[in-house]
């Protein structure tokens, strides 16, 4: 029913945060990546009322990615990949999967280039994904770069 | 947005500065509220959904459930509809200018506004038509298409989740099947920082905590559910149309600032959603029978049962039942590998995984690096650096290229919504030590260990006040035979990918023999944890099998010393004979060493056979032993779920 909100626990322990994500500040971070286990544990969530007292909070007015709670449109690839980053690496490793379908919509990727895009990630997930928590900004260059390389995905390589 | 005392003053020094139009908005303020009255319009069932306002326990009055100031514009708002209803309406003449930090009332208070102008037909001549740039980018950002009831499934390892959660999600018009996870999910939850399950359950019991709705990209709902708690998500989309989901975009804008005592039972996360839906949708009557509690899967079951309102249902299995499904079908050989890449104890580079065939590669390091974030995931990472362990897995697999997927997850037979009734009321009758008896047995929530599973989880107990009244005719006559508070069961198999502890607590008042033959109902409180594994597949087998540790606390004036401590064990295995019929049989022993004490054990087999969802058959046989007495039980009663 209620989600149990743990404010910064991992912004104050500095070992776990192994890359500084430099979004400045608006990045999900690791936050979602680390629970705990025990008979009633007490999970990690990101929700607007914990981790991000206001940021994301619904006529709160203007922040430097959200305008009242939704994502600017410029900022949505970025916090996607940030939000994402094991399941996007994941899907990327197999080839397709929800989460890189939904990284390929928000690229603007049309249906008949799909097939393309999950295949030129899987090919380049070392690059892309050079460490499996690579920092999200160096995750979107090198993603653009792979794109920029193919001659049919360059096209959304300039609009990322 | 403005707290009410600054909006006041903004308006008292309008009136200062602007007299004579003051005086014109006020004639017309008059001409509209009259019309309001003539109309009866405080009493208009949609104005009090919009403040959502709640009759009185007592008297005829109604209260409003929102406890934010700054919800009501007047100061009797929060019980007299007319009042916050002619305050609205004056407000509405603002000519507050939109920022950052404030909204013009006319958009604070949207879905307020346009159903009075509905009502009313506002003149723009005389109350000017206020834009309001922040809630329209707001609804361009959501881009609505349609509405989602999206539920987590209930996780007893967490009291808040016990019953499960509802939210729901917005669907773009953008959006298709496979970029479900771009849209928005609106939820209403408690605002705490308590970091403790239990501590949170109390508070949350006694309404301590303010409750708000707040916004986030459904993506990181589903990896909170999905890959953290390994709870199971159903979806089900809902057929509003584009004006009433513009009803419920706007009546959510109104409530984003506003917060409502959160109470665990009845003004919950689930109970709210209700009423955002009866906002939308003015003709439905969702809440009115949850007057007392809500119970989340109660709540979906109420949306889906109004005719055409559910589109259709998607079910989204979790990163453990996803894993679980896979490993099923898999070969000893392919489950070792499994196991032992993911905990970092072979590699994919050794020869012996290179020689297989690369189908099976893929699937085993698909399932491997599944496996390993889930341990991540739950705080049990194999290894103390698992970041270069997943990525050696994720690389090898892509080395593969493209390979053939497993089938999906079959969606369950039975969903949440379609389970047995969660009240339960059972009629009886039986002999036990020498009398006979008949029983009427009752239980508001939720369900049991016997009861038939489908919509719920197997080996998840959950019982609220239930409680049996018996008549043993002469002799004992008529007696409260016992009452259980709370009786949670929690037994979760083992084998060797899943760990969990299987645990138990219950307490309440229970019949106890004394030495003198007579059997008080005496206060207990009694638990302790255990393990399960299945039978005879470690991951797919039917019968459960457990063992827990126990201990008791009894106190009651009539035992020696006035209480009772014991601590012991039980034992017992739990199958399934047909698809309607289950088995246990079980024993349990408690030397209670200090109070009033005695060895005290029972055994006994228990057969529930399922008639229908909502009706089933009981059959319980069981001897116990107490104060060096023995005697035997049989019990034969009809249940029934509703």
């Amino acid at each position: 029913m209620k989600k149990l909100l743990i404010a910064a626990v991992l912004s104050a322990v500095p070992a776990i945060a192994s890359a500084v994500d430099n979004l400045g500040g608006c990045g999900w971070g690791q936050k979602l990546f680390n629970g705990q286990s025990g008979i009633a544990p007490n999970v990690l969530a990101a929700t607007t009322n914990g981790l991000f007292p206001n940021t994301f909070s619904m006529s709160f007015g203007t922040s430097g990615c959200a305008q009242d709670g939704a994502i600017r449109s410029n900022w949505k690839t970025a916090m996607f990949i940030d939000g994402n980053k094991p399941r996007l690496a994941r899907d990327m490793s197999i080839g397709n999967g929800e989460t890189l379908d939904a990284l390929a919509h928000l690229i603007g990727v049309r249906d008949a280039d799909h097939a393309k895009f999950n295949r030129a990630a899987q090919e380049n997930l070392s690059r892309i994904f050079p460490s499996e928590n690579a920092p999200t900004e160096q995750v979107l260059v090198a993603l653009k770069q792979v794109l920029a390389e193919d001659r049919d995905l360059a096209q959304y390589a300039s609009s990322m | 947005m403005p707290s009410v005392p600054r909006l006041w003053w903004r308006l008292l020094c309008l009136a200062c500065t602007l007299a004579p139009a003051a005086a014109m908005a006020n004639d017309y303020l008059n001409e509209l509220i009259a019309r309001s009255r003539a109309l009866h319009l405080d009493e208009r069932r949609q104005w009090h959904r919009l403040l959502h306002y709640s009759p009185d326990l007592t008297g005829p009055g109604v209260h409003g459930l929102a406890d934010a100031p700054r919800f009501y514009l007047a100061r009797d708002g929060k019980t007299n509809p007319r009042s916050e209803l002619e305050a609205t309406l004056a407000v509405f003449f603002s000519d507050v200018e939109e920022t950052q930090q404030v909204q013009n009332p006319q958009c604070a208070f949207i879905a307020r506004y346009r159903w009075l102008d509905n009502q009313l037909g506002f003149d723009p001549a005389r109350m000017p038509r206020r834009r309001c740039p922040r809630f329209e980018a707001w609804r361009a950002a959501l881009n609505p298409q349609s509405v989602t009831l999206v539920f987590p499934v209930a996780y007893l390892n967490n009291p808040p989740s016990m019953y499960g959660h509802t939210l729901l999600r917005i669907d773009a018009k953008d959006q298709d099947e496979k970029t479900r996870l771009l849209a928005y999910a609106i939820n209403y939850a408690a605002n705490t920082d308590e970091k403790n399950g239990v501590a949170f359950t109390i508070g949350a019991l006694i309404g301590s905590y303010p409750g708000m709705f707040s916004m986030l990209p459904y993506y990181l709902k589903v990896r909170e559910y999905s890959d953290l708690e390994n709870r199971d998500i159903w979806e089900y989309e809902l057929n509003l149309t584009p004006e009433e989901i513009e009803r419920l975009l706007m009546h959510v804008w109104e409530l984003a600032p506003v917060y409502f005592d959160y109470w665990f039972f009845d003004e919950n996360c689930s109970y709210y959603l209700l009423e955002v839906l009866e906002v939308a949708r003015p003709s439905l009557d969702l809440t009115s029978r949850f007057r007392w509690w809500a119970i989340p899967s109660d709540t979906v079951r109420v949306v889906l049962e109004q005719p055409g309102l559910l589109k259709r249902v998607v079910y989204r299995p979790s990163n453990a039942t996803l894993i679980r499904h896979r490993l099923g079908p898999m070969s000893e050989g392919e489950r070792a590998w499994v196991g032992e890449l993911a905990r970092g104890r072979a590699a994919p580079q050794s020869p012996e995984f290179a020689a297989l065939p690369a189908a099976e590669r893929a699937r085993v390091l698909e399932v491997g690096l599944d496996y390993l974030n889930y341990l991540r995931a739950t705080g049990r990472s194999p290894v103390a650096e698992p970041e270069p362990l997943a990525h050696a897995l994720l690389l090898e697999r892509s080395s593969l290229g493209d390979q053939p997927a497993d089938p999906p997850v079959p969606v369950l037979e039975v969903r949440p919504d379609q389970g047995h009734g969660t009240s339960r009321l059972a009629l009886g009758g039986g002999r036990r030590d020498g009398a006979n008896f008949v029983e009427l047995r009752a239980r508001p929530s939720y369900h049991a260990l016997l009861d038939p599973d489908g919509g719920y989880t197997r080996g998840a107990q959950l019982e609220f006040f239930d409680f049996a009244v018996r008549d043993y005719g002469k002799g004992i006559g008529p007696r409260l035979e016992d009452l259980k508070l709370v009786n949670i069961v929690s037994i979760s198999p083992r084998n060797e990918f899943f760990q969990p502890l299987s645990w138990k607590i219950d307490t309440g008042w229970t019949r106890r023999r004394l030495a003198s033959g007579a059997e008080p109902l005496v206060f207990e409180v009694h638990g302790g944890p255990g393990l399960a594994w299945t039978v005879p597949d470690s991951l797919r087998g039917n019968t459960m099998i457990y063992a827990f540790l126990e201990s008791t606390a009894e106190i009651d004036k009539r035992l020696e010393n006035g209480f009772a401590l014991g601590a012991g064990a039980s034992f017992g295995a739990l199958t399934d004979l047909s698809a309607r019929w289950r088995a246990e049989v079980y024993a349990r022993g408690q030397r209670f060493f200090a109070g009033d004490t005695d060895t005290a054990w029972a055994a006994g087999l228990r057969q529930r056979y399922a008639l229908a969802t909502d009706w089933a058959l009981r059959l319980d046989l069981s001897r116990e032993r107490q104060e060096n007495q023995s005697w035997n039980a049989a019990l034969i009663s009809l249940h029934h779920y509703f």
